[in-house]
């Protein structure tokens, strides 16, 4: 971005950060934390507002330094994230200075692309032609799709919609859970998903359902789930998840029961009969599942009798237990079959009410079942819809089945208007493309689930010249139906005003409050519901393709979702947990499937459905069940990432391309299990850059564990008196506070969200894939998976590593120059400007956390906006390492002494602790006893990464709590 | 003439012999000279692109954060200690045979440690800033951090090198008189300058002669001190294969072993072509070959003792890091470095290989290539394989490293092709000590 | 009073040391002895009544003054900008010894002691040595870097005749006034 720019953004928005962009009025912006009425440089203002990167609506509050968003937090008054965020939301200003970001108003000419136009002639085109069809009599042909929106902005669409006589609005998610509202109407007749209270459950019986990566709500699930099952005064829940692959949510269960594809709603009818044989069950539940005989279902699913019974004694006795079904092992086209096994379960056990809390539903319940999709996709392929009008976020041509032939229909469509804000493979088929705002510079509302209202307000001015969606629209509307503002069914000027009138009552006067808050949270009494119990049946999924095939899981992603976010470069370079690889993707197979191809790791192979055809690098996996094969979901790279980051590949990666369009009968929902696909080798080699040297850690005990009895124990017992190093040296002594850390890694669930904050707060470059595969990538934080036991069913622990800040740091001592020294607050200092690049201190570090400048890296325009203005961007040639968020302390202490205070317990926030869902990083002073931090330092599982070397770390660990089934 | 002879030279011979040597050279001269510039010009290109675009264009990375430049300056410095030991400790301990090879030692010594002193320089990340390590006056009161290896380095290198030069150029003025003496024209009034006048007076040479024996004892515990400092670059790091009380004996050794390696691959070739049989004799490859064979074996036995100790410790991440270099993907290396250092030399038990400049000259190659390899080995893999799991990894050279480490071998050829036929690469004044004295009738000798 | 220089020039060490042993014994002791490497025989004979180079004086305040030079650097610089590096304190810390870690510092003082005193033992020689000189010495012949023995002897002009005499018998080539 050049100069000028740059000074526009900062100009405007010192105006924006009182007045909130260009359109809006000034009184209605409010900072969360200081209410400032102008500016005041070097002086964050606050704004709350809610992440759209995802269904889930997690509240965040945005950091706003100087007019440009630098950083954005987790809303700790929003009932459903709680103060953290996944590193989708973290990522989510790479999507605002997103380098490719639609500038302004684009028209289609011809075959010639894309042509600049202003917002009246663009606007202009659109309406005239929707006015056409109108008076034409062919309002039918008029369709609108947009991503969930259930707040006032789905209001006025629906009103627009209504005015014009359009097709009634299609909200597309790729990920709709349309079974489990289907099986919710079987057994509860109630068409919801309701809320799921895992942290009452004693026992978590998931069946494929990805929680902790993207199902329903990822973060409140992740949080509520460590509040079962972390350790905790001698207690602990039990989590036992049923997958064909070890996702990352598996390899976070006690017990991870891997099974046949498809063979979910067996399993579960089976536990429900073993339950019922037990007596731990109603009667009545033993006709749905009478059908089932345990030895034949054992066979079928590759599940043991045994581990069935014992899976159904576990839950049967949980008071209560929980039973969830998702992800894409569930969505076949058995998937509502299985949705009501699973209710049966919940309901035989007597968890409905319990943990299965209707009431409180969350607002996937309201998105456009998959079929309907279809059959617009067929009105347009029919020549049926003349105008098709598709909201920001929605890219039905990357995330639907190749099988729909969307992008054929949506090319019969005479016009396509887009308002997509970064390019992306449907807008590329429109013909006038008006680019809407980011959410980060929006109006608006989401709630997340009933009783949950989260609001939009713009937290900056736009980085582009974008329009909010409802302006444009209701603009558009009145010229097409030739009435102007303040008349006719749509007479709102914009959208904020009829944002505001919406929200008058829901405020009750409160306005400023509600802003500040981050919306109107309250509750919902929870909705009795009774359960029919009908025979469930147990039919495997019909599966496309080869039958001599194996079962393609095309699995969402973490960190691109459907592949919204995969804009961010930042999440393009935070490593997948489970594989450690960064920036490709890959085609993960069983060792079996390896052996009899022949292929090592990064060979290419040929992924061959009926549909088409996928070149992929093979990923081997010990533990994915032989007959399946796995691809992720979302993986695509913008223009600029092409070739900067990655070689110019322009090949589809993307499974959705071998799909075909088959959905749930009952259900309507999208059958994302629905083909076999053959492997073929391709001879060629695409190395996978894979951070993680080995999972194994070679007994060196990086990563510890104990057993819960063990745990018990220490816990009555207390932790023995620890041996004092014995040293010729005085110890250092700490005039002030000595900062250090404690990281309980029973609660890291390996989300990556603390990596990519680091990488927001601290000016972390990316460095592409070839030096990432290289071992140069620059995270001062990084997530380790080391796994146990048998490799085909390890039992994995999670590792956030960053520097230790030790107190006997070996990195210090041999700095030539007094580079590396210990600050007398118990950090290890790094003066960049004295660095001489000797790389000595990189080479005696044990942990290797230190990082060295291997280039001159860059930041793409605008990306260099969001640079924290509170830290150095590092030159070429000197090292650099995690600073314990020294920014964050030192703003602290300000605040403290500006309010004439000690620094308080929980006062400094650093930005890995500050994201993290689970909670499982502490920050504080060791010298105060009272502090978070030092109790926990004194917990019996606390220990040291690497203790013999006697470096002593600031930073303790947690050792993670195992039940015996993990290792089985 | 004097080719092939055997005879003792009078003085006279001795003067012309040596004059001999910087005669115009001829073609091949000239040819070397190119091949050898032309390697260098790729050597600042090459640096020039890293200092440019960054530390990145080395193949340096995560664990391996030192590698190939580290390697290659630790060679150098080795090679640097044979010509101290040969002008001063052989010197102490009156070793006549030195006197015919040891000005050519000490050029090699001066020119290698010049060739070391480049690296520090090439390897850090931000160069222009590398005078941050000198200890200079400054109003912030920023020193370096004296407990720092990398510091006792910048002062043992600059000793060693200031030094050497001294001796050098001391041992060098008696020398230049008589070219002054012999020469006419420019090069006569050159030579008068350099020479500073000297007049081969009592005076002169009695305090000529204390002085060349005080820096003689002051060299001999440099020359041992300055390994064992670059040593500690090691032995003071955590890194496993580092860690350890062994080094500084264990590199003085190494570096002697090199160091004789170089002296007779630079002495051999000036034998041959200059025709100095006369001065190198049998009796000097003899003799070098035996020290090459003797540091060989001490060698052997450290080689040994490492792999006891890091056995013995019963330190799980010391034996690992060990049977990982041993066998794992550098393992090529360490058995190359075996076979050089501990085989090929066994060959010098035999004296007729002693005296064979041609197998001579094989071991010696045989032994440079195994020293560079033994530093390369206690670098890379060691690194590649120690603490941390999650960060091994496998270091792959690079372009500009493989430029800048064979450069480096040009730099030094350079200079020693320059020197040779600059000044006299044999001391006339020590080759003349050599020679019994002219005695006119016996009756009256003493 | 004016001087004569009267230069004997030898092919041989034991004519050259013979004329020495000859001039002593007459009482000239003003002579320079050219030589085209250090001789012990001639040496002998001229040592007898000089006292030894006094270089090691040099070398030796050069050496010390690099030890000392050394410990003031380290231990100064670590007490005004003393980093705690490796958990260790460099000044004065809790009754430890000062620095609490010297030993490093005595590396440094090695290597300086060596460096200063080598140069200041060069510094030596050249003084000593009266180098470097500009114009050569009127007794100097090249043949003295070659292959030849010259003895000069001050004396005075009267005298210049039998110095002549004595040279000769004692084996000179060629003796010459200058």
């Amino acid at each position: 971005m050049n100069r000028r720019d740059f000074f526009k953004i900062v100009t405007v928005s010192g105006a924006a950060a009182a007045t909130g962009g260009c359109q809006q009025a000034s009184e209605s912006i409010l900072p969360l934390v200081v209410p400032n009425e102008h500016l005041v440089p070097g002086v964050a203002s606050w704004f709350s507002t809610v992440c759209r990167e995802c269904p889930a609506g997690c509240g965040v509050i945005a950091r706003n330094r100087e007019g440009r968003v630098v950083k954005l937090e987790g809303n700790p008054d929003h009932p459903v994230s709680a103060g953290a965020l996944c590193l989708r939301g973290q990522a989510a200003l790479q999507g605002l200075y997103h380098p490719d970001r639609i500038t302004g108003p684009q028209v289609r000419e011809g075959s010639a692309g894309f042509k600049a136009a202003t917002w009246d002639a663009a606007s202009k085109t659109v309406a005239d032609k929707l006015a056409a069809l109108k008076n034409g009599g062919k309002s039918r042909a008029i369709a609108v799709v947009t991503q969930l929106e259930n707040g006032n902005l789905g209001g006025l669409l629906d009103r627009w919609v209504q005015a014009l006589g359009a097709r009634p609005r299609v909200t597309l998610e790729p990920f709709a859970y349309e079974s489990i509202r289907a099986a919710n109407r079987a057994t509860f007749n109630r068409d919801a998903i309701p809320y799921y209270a895992f942290e009452d459950a004693e026992v978590v019986l998931s069946f494929g359902a990805d929680f902790i990566e993207t199902w329903l709500s990822n973060v409140s699930y992740a949080r509520t789930f460590k509040r079962m099952h972390s350790f905790r005064d001698g207690r602990a829940g039990t989590f036992i998840h049923v997958e064909p692959r070890q996702s990352l949510t598996a390899a976070n269960a006690d017990e991870w029961v891997r099974n046949a594809p498809g063979t979910e709603g067996l399993l579960a009818l089976a536990i429900l009969r073993a339950m019922v044989d037990e007596g731990m069950a109603d009667r009545r539940f033993g006709e749905a599942a009478a059908s089932v005989d345990l030895k034949r279902a054992a066979d079928e699913t590759g599940v043991s009798v045994e581990t069935i019974k014992r899976i159904a004694k576990a839950f049967g006795h949980a008071k209560p237990g929980l039973a969830v079904g998702g992800g894409v092992s569930v969505s076949g086209t058995n998937a509502t079959q299985t949705q009501i096994a699973i209710n049966l379960l919940n309901a035989a056990a007597g968890n409905v009410g319990k943990t299965v809390r209707f009431g409180a539903d969350s607002a996937y319940g309201k998105v456009t079942p998959y079929a309907e999709v279809a059959n617009l996709a067929g009105a347009m392929a029919g020549g049926e819809i003349e105008a098709l009008i598709l909201g920001p976020g929605v890219n039905p041509v990357f995330t639907l089945p190749s099988g729909l032939k969307l992008a054929d229909a949506i090319r019969k469509v005479p016009l396509v208007v887009s308002f997509a804000n970064v390019p992306d493979q449907t807008s590329e088929l429109a013909h006038v493309v008006l680019p809407d705002t980011h959410w980060l510079e929006s109006w608006g509302d989401y709630s997340p689930r009933e009783g949950v209202v989260g609001f939009l307000q713009p937290t900056m001015s736009p980085v582009r010249d974008s329009r909010p969606m409802g302006d444009t629209l209701l603009r558009i509307g009145r010229a097409a139906l030739g009435v102007e503002e303040g008349k006719g069914p749509i007479p709102w000027p914009t959208f904020e005003q009829y944002l505001k009138g919406a929200w008058a009552p829901l405020v009750k006067g409160d306005l400023e409050g509600a802003l500040r808050r981050g919306g109107v949270f309250g509750d919902v009494a929870p909705a009795a519901v009774t359960a029919k119990v009908a025979a469930a049946d147990s039919t495997p999924p019909k599966l496309a393709g080869d039958a001599g095939g194996l079962t393609l899981l095309a699995y969402p992603s973490l960190r691109f979702y459907d592949g919204r976010s995969a804009v961010s470069s930042w999440l393009q370079e935070a490593p997948d947990s489970m594989t450690q690889a960064v920036w490709d993707a890959w085609v993960e197979i069983s060792t079996d499937t390896a052996k009899k191809l022949g292929v090592v790791q990064g060979d290419m192979l040929a992924v061959k459905s009926p549909q088409g055809t996928l070149e992929l690098p093979a990923y081997i996996s010990p533990t994915l069940h032989p007959s399946a094969v796995a691809i992720p979901m979302g993986h695509r790279y913008t223009p600029y990432q092409r070739p900067r980051y990655v070689a110019a590949d322009t090949k589809s990666v993307n499974p959705m391309d071998l799909l075909p369009a088959v959905a749930d009968a009952t259900s309507g929902g999208l059958a994302f299990m629905s083909v076999k696909v053959t492997l073929t080798k391709l001879g060629t080699r695409r190395p996978l850059a894979v951070l993680q040297a080995t999972h194994d850690q070679d007994h060196r005990e990086i990563a510890q564990h104990v057993d819960l009895g063990a745990a018990r124990e220490q816990a009555l017992r207390g932790r023995p008196a620890e041996e004092a190093h014995p040293t010729l040296y005085p110890d250092q002594k700490y005039p002030g506070p000595r900062w250090g850390m404690t990281i309980d890694v029973d609660a890291c669930v390996g989300c990556q969200a603390c990596v990519v904050s680091c990488q927001a707060e601290n000016n972390v470059p990316v460095v592409g894939k070839a030096s990432a595969a290289y071992g140069r990538q620059l995270h001062w934080m990084r997530l380790e998976r080391w796994a146990e036991g048998k490799p085909e069913h390890p039992a994995n622990i999670f590792l956030p590593m960053l520097c230790q800040h030790c107190e006997v740091a070996p990195c210090e001592p041999v700095c030539p120059v007094y580079a590396a020294y210990r600050t007398e607050e118990g950090l290890n200092g790094q003066v960049y400007n004295r660095c001489v690049g000797t790389r000595y201190c990189g080479n005696n570090c044990p942990y290797h956390v230190r990082r060295f400048n291997w280039f001159q890296y860059e930041f793409p325009a605008p990306l260099e906006v969001q640079l924290n203005p509170d830290v150095t961007v590092r030159q070429l040639g000197v090292m650099e390492k995690c600073t314990m968020c020294v920014q964050r302390i030192i703003a602290g202490k300000d605040r403290a002494r500006d309010e004439k205070r000690a620094v308080r317990d929980g006062d400094i926030q650093t930005a890995c602790q500050q994201t993290c869902p689970t909670q499982a990083i502490t920050f504080g002073n060791l010298k105060d006893e009272g502090s978070g931090a030092t109790k926990l330092t004194h917990s019996p599982r606390a220990y040291h990464v690497l203790e013999e070397i006697g470096t002593r770390p600031s930073i303790t660990y947690l050792r993670k709590v195992v039940r015996g089934g993990g290792h089985a | 003439m004097s080719n092939g002879r055997t005879s003792t030279p009078s003085f006279a011979d001795v003067n012309r012999d040596v004059l001999r040597t910087l005669e115009p050279p001829g073609n091949l001269y000239f040819a070397w000279m190119c091949f050898v510039a032309l390697l260098l010009a790729g050597f600042f290109f090459a640096w020039a692109g890293q200092v440019w675009w960054g530390m990145g264009m080395a193949g340096k990375r995560v664990p391996q954060m030192w590698a190939m430049y580290i390697t290659t300056f630790v060679f150098w410095i080795g090679i640097g200690h044979a010509g101290t030991l040969i002008s001063a400790i052989l010197y102490l301990f009156r070793a006549r045979w030195r006197t015919s090879i040891y000005r050519g030692a000490e050029a090699m010594t001066i020119f290698a440690v010049m060739t070391a002193g480049l690296f520090p320089l090439i390897h850090a990340g931000r160069m222009w800033f590398a005078y941050f390590l000198l200890p200079y006056a400054n109003q912030r009161y920023l020193w370096p951090n004296f407990r720092s290896p990398l510091v006792w380095d910048v002062f043992a290198i600059s000793t060693y090198l200031s030094i050497s030069t001294v001796f050098f150029i001391v041992g060098l003025v008696p020398d230049i008189a008589a070219l002054r003496d012999a020469s006419t024209g420019w090069r006569r009034r050159i030579f008068s300058m350099l020479a500073l006048g000297w007049e081969g007076s009592d005076t002169q040479w009695r305090h000529y002669r204390r002085a060349y024996g005080l820096l003689a004892s002051l060299a001999t515990p440099l020359v041992l001190s300055v390994h064992s400092v670059v040593s500690w670059d090691f032995a003071m790091a955590l890194v496993p294969g580092w860690h350890s009380t062994l080094f500084a004996p264990f590199f003085v050794d190494g570096a002697i072993f090199s160091g004789f390696a170089m002296v007779l691959i630079l002495i051999l070739p000036m034998r041959h072509f200059f025709h100095l049989h006369a001065y190198v004799t049998e009796k000097h490859l003899d003799m070098m070959g035996k020290l090459i064979l003797v540091t060989g074996l001490v060698l052997t036995y450290f080689y040994i003792c490492e792999v006891f100790t890091s056995l013995y410790s019963g330190e799980h991440i010391e034996k690992a890091s060990l049977f990982w270099k041993v066998t794992a993907t550098y393992a090529w290396a360490l058995w190359t470095m075996y076979f050089c250092n501990c085989v090929a030399p066994l060959v010098l038990f035999w004296k007729r290989a002693r005296t064979s400049p041609v197998v001579l000259y094989v071991v010696s190659i045989l032994v440079l290539i195994g020293m560079w390899f033994e530093r390369f080995n206690i670098i890379v893999p060691s690194l590649g394989h120690d603490f941390y799991p999650y960060t091994w990894g496998i270091y792959y050279p690079s372009p500009t490293d493989s430029m800048i480490v064979i450069g480096s071998f040009a730099f030094f050829f350079l200079l020693f092709l320059g020197f040779i036929k600059l000044m006299p690469s044999l001391s006339i004044v020590e080759v003349k000590e050599t020679i019994p004295p002219p005695v006119r009738d016996r009756a009256h000798g003493h | 009073m004016a001087t004569e220089t009267v230069l004997g020039v030898f092919a041989h060490v034991d004519t050259t040391v013979r004329a020495l042993e000859e001039l002593r014994a007459r009482g000239y002791h003003d002579l320079t002895v050219y030589t085209p490497l250090p001789v012990h025989e001639i040496e002998e004979v001229l040592e007898r009544d000089r006292p030894v180079s006094r270089v090691r004086l040099f070398t030796l305040i050069g050496g010390l003054t690099g030890i000392a030079s050394a410990f003031l650097l380290t231990i100064w610089s670590s007490l005004v900008w003393g980093l705690v590096t490796g958990g260790k304190y460099l000044q004065p810390a809790g009754g430890s010894i000062i620095g609490a870690s010297l030993p490093p510092f005595f590396i440094i003082a090695f290597e300086m002691m060596v460096l200063f005193g080598g140069l200041a033992t060069v510094i030596g020689m050249v003084v000593l040595g009266r180098l470097p000189r500009l114009s050569q010495s009127r007794a100097y012949d090249p043949r003295f870097s070659n292959d030849r023995f010259g003895v000069a002897v001050h004396c005075a002009p009267e005298r210049a005749a039998t110095v002549h005499e004595l040279l000769r018998t004692s084996g000179a080539e060629e003796v010459k006034s200058r």
